[in-house]
This record gives C-alpha cells, structure tokens and sequence, in this order.
C-alpha cells in the first residue's frame, strides 16, 4: 500500500517530535476557546491575534477563519441612510486616518479627503467578471448616472435638472463617459492577477482539479468518532478504553475487518488503520508519518495542520479545551489530546485520497500519494489578471463620483489614471468598511460622552438601604428603577462573585461547582448545610417522596430509549403524556404555576456553612470553609473597593444573579459571567454572611473599616429571566432592621415588575400596551417555556463600561447597555483600587463586548448560527441538524437586537493617573492600545472628559447637549422598540422646584 | 351514518385544505406576516380539531358501523373512475383525531419557536401540506386519496428536512430523503394501478375489511408486498433506515412531528388498515416479522451509542417502530393503535425537549442527589466490532445506496423493455 516502509518513522527523532508537540500546541491557539456548553464563559473570539490592533486582527481572522472582518457595506449604507451613521463622523474618522495626506490633491479638483469621503459615502459597487458583463448589457448603467450622485457631482455633469427632455443628452453623456473609461483603463499600467495564495489541504486540491470534495468522506467518520470520545453520558453505550487516547481508540475500532463496509472509503481505510496499529506508533508518531506520506515540507507544517485542524474547528477545539482543562469536562474527563485528533483526521484523509484516486483512474495499486497530490495541484488553474471592462468600471464609478467629465477623463495621464487606481486599491471595501464601522462606533460612543458630561452629579447624604448589585449590564435597569422607586437606595455595582472565589455545592446539587472567575482556580469549599435531619416527618416524607419522583423520571427517560421496557411503556402508559405534552407547550404559564406550587413545598431552611472546618476534606478545592482572616479580607477589599468605606445605611442588600430557561442549550451564557458561568446568588450570600460575623467586623475595624453595629447584610439572586429574587436568611436579621428589610423588599418588588416592563418592550410578542404587572407575568412564563428561543437578550446591545461613583451615572437612562461599576476615587490618590478593579474587570467586560461584536459581525462564522436546528452533542456542545461542526459562538438571537460595537470604557480618574496604570498592566495595554476597547478618562475633579491610550490622549468636547425626560424611565421608553437615546430621567417633582 | 360524523370529518378534511389554500395565495401575493399567519393557522387546525373529535366521540357515543362516505368521481373514463372516498371507522377517526391534535400542539410551539426566522410563511404552509397530507392518509377510503396524501407526506417531510437552505447539508439530505420517499411512492402507485387493473376499482374498503373475494391470493400478494416496500421505506425499516439519521435536519419542531409522531407512525397506521390482506399471505407475514424484528434490534443498537441527542432519540423510536410492525404482523389490532398513540406523544415531547437534554439532566441529578453516569463496559475486545457497526449506523448509508441503485437498475431495464415494447407495436401497427 505504502512506497516507503514504516521503519523510519518508527523510531522518530526525540527534537523532532518536540518540534512536532510544539506545531500542535500553536495549532490550538487558533482554535475556538469555548469548552463544554453547560459552563459558558464569554471571550473575545479572536482572543488568538491579541497582539495585533483590532482592525489588523479582524483582518487577518477573516482571512485565516474565512470570515468577515465587518458588516457589509450594504449594511453600513443602510446605516447612514436611517441617520444611525453621521456623514460628520465619516468626514472626522478619514481626517483622523489620512491626517496630511488628506489635503493633497489628487485629480481635478478635489482634495484626496473629499474623493475618499464620496468613495466611501456613495460606495463603488464591486463587480466582476460575469455580473459585471450581466450589469453592463442588463441594467441602466451606462445610460443614466448613478442616482445617488450628490448634487454638484451632477452639476459638474451639466445635467443638474432630471427632466425627460434631458433624457437623451443624459444617456449620451454617459455612455461617452463610459468610453472615455475603457480608453483611460488601456492607458494606465495593465494590472497583474490578484495574489491568491495556492490551496494547501489536499481537500482543496483535489476539489479544484477532479470536482471530488473528499471532506464529504472525512467528516462524517471524524465527527462520529470525536464525539464518540468526547461523550458525557448521551449514549447509553460508551466508547470503549478511552483512557488510552482517542488516536488508539479510532485505530482498535477501524482495524476491525468490519470497517471495510464503511462507504465508500472503508476498503482504504481498513488497509491503513492496520498498517498503523502493526506499527504501534502514537498519535505524534502518526501524525509525522501521516505529513511525511502527504508530501508537505517541514516548514509548511504548521500552516498545513493549522489548515486541517481549522476545517473541523469545533470539535478541534473542544479537544483542545479539554486537553487543557480536564476538570471542565461536565462529568468524565477523557484523555483529549488534539494531536491525536490531527493524527487520525490525516489518516482518514489518506484514505479518502487514496480513494478519490482510484475513483479518477489513477489504478488500484500501491500509489503515491504526493505525485499524484502534485499532478492535480498542476492541472488548477490560477485567476486571471483584471479585464479592461473591470479596470474602467472602477474608473467609471469615480469620475462620476469625482464630477469628471468624459472629457476630463480623456485629458488624464496614465499616471493620473494609476493614481486613481492606486486610490481605490487604498480604499478597497473592506477599508470602506472599516470606515463607515469606525464612524458607526464613534456615534454611539460620543452620545455615551455626551451622557456622562451632561449628567448633574449628585451624591445621596443618608441612604436608607444600599444595595450591591454584578457590574452586568442587565443590572443597569433594575438598579435605576429601584432608585426611581426608592429615592433614598443607594447601588453599587462589583463583579457578580463579590471576591468569594469557592467551589459551592447546595443543598440539593448533586456536584460541586466553581464559582469565581474562570480565570481563578478557588481553593476554597463551601456546602450548603441541609438541617432537614432536625426537621419533622412531614419534611422527610416529602424529601423521600421527591427522590421516589425523580428515581421514576430516571427511568422514564431513560427506558424510552430501550426497546423492551420503551414498548411496555408505552404501550401501557404512553397516552398520558398528551397530558404534559399539552401542558409543557401549549400552556407552559400553567405548568410553571403547577411546578411552582410543588416547589413551593420544598424545605430552603438550608444554611451555608461558610465556617472554616480544618478537618474536613472537601470534594472539591484545597480547604472546606474560609478562616476569619479570610473573610475580612474579602469583606474588606470588596466594600473599600466600592468605596462604601464610612457611610453604610442600616441595611445592606447584596445581589448576585443567574437566569433560566428552558430548551436552551446555551443556558449557562445567560449565566453570571463573573462566577463563571454559573449562578452569584451564593456568593452574594457568602458575602453578605461573612459581614455580618462580629469576629470579621472586629477584625475589620483594626484595619480602619468600621462597620457600624446596627448595619445587618442580606444576600439574594435575581433571576436575570423571570425576574425572580430571591433573599437568603432574611428570618436571621435583627428585629431593628424588620422593618427596614420590608421596605427594601417592597421596592424591590415595584422595582422588579417595572424592570420586565422595560425589558418586554424588546420582546414583540409583549404588547406595546402591556401594565407592568403583565410584564412580570411575561417573563416569567418566557422563561418556563419551552417554545421559547429568546429567554432574555442576555448581553445584548452592551457598548458602554464606566468605572465611577454611581453619583456620576444615576439618574441616567442607559439602556441596558452599560457596565456599571463602583469606584470611589476619593482616598485613592495613588490608583491602587483603581488598579486592582481595572484588572479584574475590563478583561471581562472586552470579552463579552468582543463575543457579541464578532458574532453579530458574522452569525454563521463567528457565531452558531440560528439556535433551531442546534442538536446537543455529547453533551459538550451543539452540531447544527443532522451532522456538523461543532458551532461555537453564540446562537442568532442571543444577537439579535446587538450593535456590534466596541466598548466605550470610561474611568473617573485623572487621565494621567489612567494611563500610568495603562502601562503598568500588560493585558490592560494590550486591550486598550490595540483598540480592542475604547477606554476614556474622566476627570473627577474637573468634569473633563479624555479619549487616551497609554501613550496618546485627545481631549473630548461635548457635542449635544443630554435629552431630559421628566417623569419615570417609563415615560423615556414607552411604546418604543429599539435602541433608545440616553437621557437624564428627572422626578416630575423636580418640575414645580 | 349520522349526518353530524358526516359533516364533522368533511370539515376535519376541509378545513387544513382550505387553510392550504389560502397560504398559499397569501404566500404567493406576499400578504401575510407573522401575526396574521399565526391567527389562520390556529383558526383552520382548531376547527379541524374541533371536526375530528366531534367525529370521534360521535361516532363511538351512537356506536355506529364503518362506513364509506363517497364524494364521487374526481374523474371517470368508461370503466374505470379515480374516487375520493373516505373511509369512517374508528380506526381512521382515532388516528385522525391523534394527528390533528398533534399537529395543533406543534403549530403551538412553532409560532414562537420560529418567531423571527426566515422563511416562516414557508415553514407554516408546508406544515399545513402535511396536515392535508396526514388527514388524506388516515382517513383515505379509496387508493387515490391514500396516494395524494402519501404524496403529501413525503413532499412536505422532504421540504422541511431541506427547511435550512442557505446551508448544503440539509439541501443535499433532504434530496436523499426525498429519492427515498421517492421508491416509496413508486411502490404505492404501482399497487394503486395494480389494484384498480385487478379490481376495477381503487376501493379500498375490502381490504380493510377482509373481504378479498375478487382478488386472487398471487394478486393479494403482490399488492401486499408492494405496499410493505411503500411502508418500510416511508416508516424507515430495515433496510431503509439510512435516511433516518439524515432527516434530522429540519428545526426541530418539523422534526419531532415527522420522525417522532407522526410520519414515522404513518406507514404503521397503513399496515394496521391493510392488515387482513396482509396476514392472508404467510410470505407477507413473515416479511414483516422479520423487517420489524431487524429494525427493532437495528435502532436499538444504533440508537445506545448515538451521541447526539436528535439521533439517540430518533433511533430510540425506530426500535419502537419496529416493534409496532411485529405487534401487527401478530394479528393484534389494539395493542399498536395504543402503542402508537402514546409513543407519538410521548416522543413528540421528548422531541420538542431534546435540547433541554442539559438543564433536564442537571435538575434530575440534582433532584436524586448524585451524578447520572453512563457505566463504562463493552471494554473487551470482542465487542468493538459490533461497537463500530451501530457506531457507524450499521452501514446503513451503504446499504440504503445499494438498495435505491438496485432500483433504479430495475427501473433502467424497465424502461429499455417498455421502449423495445412500444417501438415494437408501433412498427406492428405501422405496418397494418
């Protein structure tokens, strides 16, 4: 079968197979970051070309991923019609980037500014070869100019008035125009072909040169066998001896003589599988012999298997993911390794080659793969170079936009007529492009300015309660609404773990879970203590009873899947279920009700035992409980960094939060992304129990931070979908703070249905008309329901970040769209706090703006597409239909309603102070001199506001002055759909005042 | 037959035939949006509902006789006439009722399901094709209604398979369901033709009922064997089970209706209809024993190491199916119409749920209070093979590639015979 034996590649050279691990490991930079689905941590999808700035990055992606860099022009055009995109900031984006060069003159009269202005404003339509010919000898083109010509670009044309007398001279002019351009486009240098980079997956090759598209033979055999490893308890039959890698167990599998029934590759298949197991060589050894018989030099390696490992990239990355994080795996970590998934994705390749070249006649007989790869590589063809009709089109579009006349065009000199040419190479469209994103940005990003500038800062004396809310966008709303409701609350905003990095197991969880920052690993175990034991009979009753329940679903669901039992079943009971079935789908606000009522039963007189226990040893994480010195540490880092420090009310509120919903895979993405993906109610809990410990507020007050003794904390959760709060151990709080407690409930609950108000006016299944009490109905029957595929928006519409005191941002409405977190920088002179909080927070914050940026950039490439074919593989993630990739990204109408911005991040910090810690931090500077975010200074002191990067800062003046609705947030959004201005909403009170 | 059932299941027909209609010309004049689509759909197939159970229950209640209702001829030459009858029973009135009711659930799901995606007006007339289709199928009293909803069935299960069609996987699956559903309507129209060659009529009423006088046993047989061939492959047996998987490309609303409700169960419902012709011939039988005993084994082989959950839950049906085929083939009349029933309904909310697959499995460990695993086994050697075979579908691509090629081999010397037949008569009948 082979031309050379398999004795070299048996006993590989050690370096080699380092350099080989090496090729591998920088292979996996480039893969999708995204690990098992039912964890969902958002991150900037191209996180791979950090290093660049972000419109190389975008290029370079869109190149090696095969997606876009920007929307389509088309889009962007759309933009600027509806007034989204302002012609001022198009002009003020080309002046920015042509600096000098803008004023030079190019041809006739225009400066190189104006032409690029018009080049980008009216767009020169890209055509080619058979579309154009189509649009020359279809389409008015050559008989009329184009329609939207500014006005003095038809003046110049002498054909200012459209009436049809002037018909004729119009199309006269035109198709003389049109000729002057074929004649200039033979003047000037004949252009080369375009540099295509010759194909190097062998797939490519052999798809150009014999039609044959072997991927259609790999894949379908790749997939299986990946995911077949990859399972987490889908199957009922797992794959055998995963242990030993996933490149042994394809070998043990596709040796077995069955395989050869495996159409149509399974002959070829089977005869290298038992070449390879006889060799007993691993997944490296493999791989290296796999490329050697392919016939790629060594220094293409690595762009070769970049190239294969990217064709399949889903599964690719998870592989890898896995292989970097075994602990992420849901349930059974397996022996990932993505060289041993390279190795048998070549191998299968080898086969299907060595197939397509029997299909094409190349014999039956042992065959070299790399001659024959290197014929067919000789029989494709490269591109031609530009036709004269597609030189002068590009011409023709610019003298009209330019207002040259078929005689001006005549009059040009060839190097007139190349410098034209080298001016549209300039502002090819993806440039255009990424001009029109750029003033598409700087719109939004201004009126954010605009905002914060015209907004009276005003701080609140005495608060009557305060609450702590994630620094989430989503908790922008309910923050402004519980101040609306409540004029003496005061927020605050911190990273939804409130610094309690543990791993946490409920009372009813069946595992442990990490809940912190991906980025740590905690140290720390925390159990929710169930004291049901203590409790009567009638509680062990229902407790025994709800296991029966769920051992009886067990089985149910799983024995549909047997045969035997499924019949018996179904024959005896199955007609029951229209029961659910009608229940679950046509009236699912019912059978949350019902479901609620059941749960209403359930004991939550579980405690949590946050207590350090040295002789535990915990399930998960080094040490069960935290030591006094632990929490004070974390009570006090997180309520200085807030810059609560010295004025605590009576009562302080802490909220973390999660969301459900149901028929959703991607879940977990509308989950806390500060825990990780999961749920901050424990952690709020924590928080809130370790402050209220006297041994922690003595320990506390030594360090200067006096908690005042009647201050009593309480956790709770919100559920971000239904809306839901929940507050831990309020039956613990002190009798002084009762009261209190029952009018912060009180607000909240007003504060809560107003809050899904404001969100169902993006939903256009909720009536415009709807009273909020309806709302709050709404939401929550969206999130029990499974026909539902839009829950909530998630982080949807995210495009602003500020880092201040709230005094700065209340009474601002925001609209859902900014990332609010609390900073005081009074007693911070030296940034320390403002160090601390940058690093924890813009990392997170620029990746869940850049995942929603990319994937509304594009859906299917950078994003998963629609969520309705989604079919949950292996319980790690989703394929789309029947068989695919795994799509990474996040799903169409998680999107929807996003604008793919940059996040405007704004400090309230002395700029120079700002930028000093810019360069202190190094993924800080990368972020913010690289434009993956937009960071901007303000001046607490002075009310300015500076754009600025850690070596360059430009000075920003408002520009309009702050809309002022009077009233409620209601009055602002009421009836409207889309994005809304941000304005300051003022009480009606104010009015007479 | 008391006018009420008669008027009842004329608006059950009726009404998705109407609903078809005007979707269509709605479609076609690019009228209506989501809201007023959403509105007729829930009108047309509540009151279809409404006609079917008024039948059902009035039916039963007044305990009357299976009759044929016959709304005349679509056309009629000198002895031969393509009539549209329905046939009323409490068979085709329960089954009748059961897809009605079903198709309303999904209608339900689908309105907010696919709020907002494109081709949404697409989506809801091919449904409504399907009702039409499915309604025709199960209360067919004649073989010409039985073949347009057949027709329908398939037409309407391959459209939607190929619902995403910006994509090619599903364009170019839904062309490989469609070829098969293809053979299937072959086979049904030749037993259509062969029925009313022998008969003289596409009445189906005798065989039905048993009353198989005027057709001889070879051509009992025959029609017999020809409307398995149209079963298996429209219900996906064995050895047609290869497009199964394929199928699953729709969103999953069309595909918890066809491949776990409805569709699927269709060529079963046939058999049960069909089953004294059946069981008259032993060849038949066990033709059917062993198609249903393969298939079951088949999809519950398959279906234990599948790892995504649109193709676990569809093989753990084909299992069902199977066993459903050997339950008739055993002369059993009630047991598979109530195992049919509740497997349509159970997996059409297993379906519809598939991909809460996660949250539910979170809830269930939760609520027993330990992890759900999978035991590991199967690590002996012997067993890989047999491991590969339902990891790789027992082959049944391959296996589904030869069976259609051998069709169509068939049917390529069909045709160079019929040429060689009619080049011949013509030169006969030049010559006279």
């Amino acid at each position: 079968m082979h031309s050379t034996s398999g004795g070299s590649a048996a006993t590989p050279d050690p370096g080699q197979h380092t350099a080989l691990e090496d090729i591998v490991r920088h292979v996996g930079h480039l893969l999708p970051a995204q690990g098992p689905i039912d964890v969902f941590i958002h991150h900037n999808t191209l996180h791979a070309f950090a290093d660049l700035t972000f419109d190389d990055a975008v290029l370079e992606a869109g190149r090696i991923y095969g997606c876009q860099p920007y929307l389509s022009e088309d889009r962007y055009r759309d933009e600027l019609r509806s007034g989204r995109i302002d012609e001022a900031d198009v002009t003020a984006v080309l002046a920015a980037t042509l600096g000098l060069r803008g004023e030079e003159r190019v041809v006739g009269e225009h400066t190189r500014l104006e032409l690029w202005r018009r080049m980008v404003v009216y767009g020169l339509p890209e055509r080619a070869g058979e579309a154009l010919g189509w649009e020359l000898s279809e389409t008015d083109v050559l008989v009329r100019l184009r329609g939207d010509l500014p006005a003095d670009a038809r003046q110049a044309a002498g054909l200012s008035s459209t009436a049809s007398g002037r018909r004729a001279e119009e199309s006269r002019y035109v198709a003389a125009l049109w000729s002057a351009c074929q004649a200039a486009a033979q003047r000037g240098a004949s252009a080369v072909a375009p540099d295509v980079p010759r194909p190097r997956r062998p797939r490519d090759i052999v798809l150009a040169a014999r039609g044959i598209d072997i991927d259609d033979w790999v894949h379908p055999i790749l997939i299986r066998t990946t995911s077949a490893f990859l399972d987490q308890g889908l199957a009922d039959w797992p794959m055998a001896g995963r242990d030993r890698g996933l490149y042994r167990c394809f070998i043990d599998l596709y040796s077995r003589r069955i395989a050869r029934l495996c159409r149509p590759i399974g002959k070829q298949l089977l005869a290298i599988a038992r070449a390879e197991l006889e060799s007993g060589r691993d997944g490296l050894a493999s791989l290296q012999r796999s490329l050697e018989e392919l016939g790629q030099p060594r220094a293409d390696w690595q762009a070769f298997l970049r190239d294969e490992a990217l064709a399949l990239r889903g599964f690719a990355g998870m592989i890898h993911q896995i292989e970097l994080r075994p602990d992420r795996a849901p349930t059974r970590a397996v022996d990932a390794r993505l060289a041993d998934l390279l190795a048998v994705r070549l191998v299968i390749v080898r086969a299907a080659l060595a197939h397509a070249a029997a299909r094409s006649g190349a014999g039956d007989g042992p065959l070299d793969l790399r001659a024959w790869l290197d014929g067919c590589a000789a029989d494709s063809s490269a591109p031609p170079a530009p036709t004269t009709d597609e030189r002068a089109w590009a011409l023709f579009h610019m003298a009209q936009l330019a207002g040259l006349t078929p005689a001006n065009v005549e009059d040009l000199h060839a190097r007139d007529i190349d410098a034209l040419q080298a001016e549209r190479r300039a502002l090819d469209g993806v440039a255009r492009r990424r001009v029109l994103h750029q003033a598409y940005e700087r719109r939004l990003r201004h009126r954010f300015y605009d905002a914060l500038l015209g907004n009276r800062a005003e701080a609140i004396e005495a608060p009557a309660f305060q609450a702590i809310f994630c620094i989430d966008e989503r908790e922008e709303s309910i923050r402004r609404h519980l101040e609306e409701v409540d004029p003496l609350a005061e927020t605050f905003g911190v990273a939804g773990f409130f610094g309690v990095a543990m791993y946490y197991r409920g009372a009813t969880d069946a595992h442990a879970r990490p809940l912190c920052p991906v980025s740590i690993r905690p140290r720390h175990f925390i159990a929710e203590l169930d004291d049901a034991p203590a409790q009567g009979l009638r509680q062990r009753l229902l407790r025994r009873w709800q296991h029966i329940g769920a051992l009886v679903d067990k089985n149910v669901h799983l024995g549909s899947r047997r045969a035997r039992l499924g019949a018996v079943f179904f024959a005896a009971l199955g007609a029951l279920w229209v029961v659910p079935l009608l229940l679950r789908v046509v009236f699912p606000w019912l059978y949350r009700a019902l479901a609620r009522s059941y749960d209403g039963l359930q004991f939550r007189r579980a405690r949590l035992g946050i207590a350090h226990q040295p002789h535990d040893s915990p399930p998960a994480g080094e040490q069960s409980g935290f030591t006094t010195e632990e929490m004070a540490e974390i009570v006090y880092s997180q309520l200085v960094g807030i810059g609560i420090r010295d004025r605590f009310a009576p009562l302080v509120l802490v909220l973390g939060h999660g969301s459900t919903s149901l028929n959703n895979p991607h879940e977990a993405a509308h989950d806390c992304g500060a825990c990780g993906g999961g749920r901050g109610g424990p952690n709020a809990r924590a928080l809130a129990q370790m402050a209220n410990l006297p041994e922690v507020r003595s320990l506390l007050a030594s360090r200067g931070l006096h908690i005042p003794s009647r201050t009593w904390f309480v956790g709770g959760e919100r559920n971000t979908a239904s809306n839901d709060i929940t507050l831990y151990d309020t039956d613990e709080s002190p009798e002084h703070v009762r009261a209190l407690l029952q009018r912060a409930v009180e607000s909240l609950q007003t504060a809560r249905r107003r809050e899904a108000h404001e969100r169902c006016r993006r939903f256009e299944s909720a009536g415009a008309w709807l009273p909020p009490a309806a709302a709050l109905w709404h939401v929550q029957a969206r999130s029990a329901d499974l026909a539902q595929p839009r829950p909530e928006f998630g982080h949807a519409t995210n495009a602003f970040c500020f880092v201040g005191r709230r005094a700065r941002t209340r009474g601002l409405f925001l609209d859902r769209r900014a990332f609010l977190v609390s900073y005081d920088p009074e007693g911070d002179a030296d940034g320390a706090l403002l160090e601390k909080t940058l690093a924890g927070v813009v990392p997170v914050v620029a990746g869940i703006s850049l995942e929603y940026l990319f994937g509304y950039i594009d859906p299917t490439g950078y994003g998963s597409g629609t969520k309705l074919p989604h079919n949950v593989t292996a319980l790690v993630g989703v394929m789309d239909g029947a068989q695919s990739d795994l799509r990474t990204g996040l799903p169409w109408q998680m999107l929807e309603i996003h604008e793919p911005v940059r996040l405007a991040i704004v400090v309230e910090a002395k700029p120079s102070l700002l930028q000093e810690l810019v360069a202190r931090d190094a993924e800080l500077q990368r972020l913010v001199d690289h434009r993956w975010v937009l960071l901007a200074a303000l001046d607490p002191t002075s009310a300015e506001l500076v754009e600025l990067d850690s070596a360059s800062a430009t000075r920003y003046v408002q520009e309009h002055a702050l809309h002022v609705t009077r009233g409620d947030s209601r009055r602002h959004y009421q009836g409207r759909r889309g994005h809304l201005p941000l304005a300051r909403i003022e009480p009606a009170a104010h009015e007479g005042a | 037959m008391s006018p009420l059932v008669e008027t009842a299941v004329l608006v059950a027909c009726a009404a998705p035939m109407l609903l078809l209609l005007v979707l269509g010309v709605a479609a076609l004049a690019n009228r209506l949006q989501e809201r007023g689509i959403g509105a007729l759909t829930r009108a047309g197939l509540l009151v279809a509902l409404a006609g079917a159970l008024t039948a059902l229950v009035t039916y039963h209640v007044a305990g009357q006789r299976p009759q044929t209702l016959r709304y005349g001829a679509w056309f009629a030459a000198s002895e031969a006439a393509f009539s549209f009858d329905l046939a009323i029973d409490g068979l085709s009135l329960g089954f009748a009722a059961l897809s009605i009711l079903i198709c309303n659930v999904v209608a339900a799901f689908s309105f907010r399901y696919l709020h907002h995606e494109q081709g949404f007006r697409r989506y809801f007339f091919q449904m409504t094709l399907f009702v039409v289709g499915i309604t025709f199928v199960a209360l067919a009293g004649s073989v010409e209604v039985l073949f347009v909803g057949w027709e329908f069935l398939g037409l309407s299960s391959a459209l939607l398979v190929g619902f995403f069609q910006e994509r090619r996987a599903p364009v170019a699956n839904a062309l490989r369901v469609y070829a098969v559903y293809r053979l299937s309507d072959a086979a049904m129209l030749s037993a259509a033709v062969l029925l009313h060659h022998w008969t003289g009529s596409g009445n189906l009423t005798p065989l039905f009922s048993g009353g198989l006088e005027h057709l001889g046993p070879v051509h009992a047989l025959v029609v017999g064997l020809l409307l398995i061939v149209s079963v298996a492959s429209k219900s996906a047996l064995w050895p047609f089970s290869g497009w199964l998987p394929r199928a699953m490309e729709g969103p999953t609303p069309s595909s918890a209706v066809y491949y776990g409700a409805l569709s699927i169960h269709a060529g079963c419902f046939l058999l049960l209809r069909v089953q004294p012709l059946l069981l008259a011939s032993t060849v038949a039988t066990v033709l059917m024993v062993i198609g249903g005993v393969i298939t079951a084994f088949y999809g519950a082989l398959a279906g234990r190491v599948q790892t995504d959950v649109k193709s676990a839950i569809s093989y753990a049906t084909l299992a069902q199916v199977g066993i459903i085929v050997v339950e008739i083939s055993c002369g059993l009349r009630i047991l598979p119409m109530l195992h049919i029933t509740g497997h349509a309904c159970f997996r059409l909310l297993q379906f519809l749920s598939a991909p809460n697959v996660l949250h539910d499995l979170h809830d269930l460990e939760n609520r027993l209070g330990a992890a759900i695993h999978a035991p590991e086994r199967g690590a002996a050697r012997g067993r890989t093979s047999l491991y590969l075979f339902a990891l790789e579908r027992g082959f049944a691509d391959g296996v589904l590639e030869r069976v259609v090629g051998a069709c169509r081999y068939l049917v390529g010397k069909l045709d160079v015979f019929d040429r060689l037949l009619v080049a011949d008569r013509s030169r006969k009948r030049d010559r006279t």
